[in-house]
């Protein structure tokens, strides 16, 4: 997959969109061991990492574990941390990252577990949740919303993240950029891409009610 | 008429299914985020041991994999003949005509 993780190594390389002079002094804090400089980043933080974790991942559990693991990462590398990219796009480029890995992780436990399932080793059942709703149901905007949602999710990675980004957390297209790693072009394009993918499988799902 | 609802699939509408998804609330953590992440890192604190692989912590394991890597890293001069300390008995020359 062409995204990988690509976390401080290549900070030197991305522009610093709108990087404050707060987040700047926040990180001299933190690189001297401030305990409350940590406090101040999760607090100003938090929000953005879980909810991008969450809008990836779509479980409050698995969100909050990636949340987690972002400030944990970040106190432990901190020291490394150059300021040369906004402290916004380093977060949540680990987010997306580290939620991505994770995605990955629990889709493999699952085809794991679905295997051992057919050979008997678990009395587990694993199949997906029905979708009891009645067909007219889903025409509704919040089931249209769902729907919305459950296909961004079958997206290929990059343009899942780019889409949530714009869409969810309503990032520039140079901030993309920057966490994407990649120029303002390819996030245009990883968005058309992604946009008529949607359209085109809401029609599709509609035209099949 | 301007009051007719957009079709589906039609542009109007997937400009309102967007319009709709940027309006919804951002998920947010439970409450004491900050606790849970300072439970977190104290817990890694504590057993630095386990960030290793679980089977790399028993030491029968361990000791299994010492064991194999001398094994296989060895240069193979227990294989080889014997040294030159005992040269090769020399072809007697009866023999060579």
């Amino acid at each position: 997959m062409a995204y990988g993780l690509p976390l401080l190594a290549t900070l030197a390389e991305v522009p610093a969109p709108g990087a404050g002079a707060a987040d700047a002094e926040l990180v001299a804090q933190l690189q001297q061991g401030s305990e409350a400089a940590f406090r101040t980043l999760v607090a100003r933080f938090q929000g953005r990492v879980y909810s991008t974790a969450f809008s990836l991942l779509r479980s409050a559990e698995e969100a909050e574990d990636v949340a987690q693991e972002v400030f944990v990462e970040v106190y432990q590398t901190i020291g490394r941390f150059r300021g040369e990219a906004a402290l916004s796009t380093w977060l949540y480029r680990l987010a997306t990252s580290r939620a991505l890995h994770h995605r990955r992780r629990l889709n493999t436990r699952k085809r794991f577990a679905f295997f051992t399932s057919l050979l008997g080793f678990t009395n587990h059942l694993l199949h997906d949740v029905p979708d009891h709703a009645h067909p007219q149901a889903l025409l509704e905007e919040a089931q249209q919303l769902h729907l919305l949602h459950l296909h961004i999710g079958r997206l290929p990675a990059q343009q899942q993240v780019a889409f949530t980004l714009r869409y969810e957390q309503e990032l520039r297209y140079d901030e993309i950029a920057a966490v994407l790693d990649t120029s303002v072009a390819a996030v245009e394009s990883l968005l058309y891409r992604a946009r008529h993918t949607l359209r085109q499988h809401l029609q599709s799902t509609t035209r099949h009610v | 008429m301007s009051d007719t609802p957009p079709r589906p699939g039609s542009d109007a509408e997937w400009e309102a299914l967007l319009a709709q998804l940027r309006q919804q609330p951002l998920a947010q953590p439970r409450p004491f985020f900050y606790a849970r992440v300072q439970a977190r890192l104290q817990a890694q604190r504590a057993a630095p041991l386990a960030r290793l692989p679980g089977w790399l912590r028993r030491p029968a394991y361990a000791a299994l994999l010492g064991a194999l890597v001398l094994a296989v890293s060895g240069d193979g001069a227990a294989l080889r003949a014997a040294p030159a300390a005992s040269p090769p008995a020399p072809v007697p020359r009866a023999l060579t005509h």
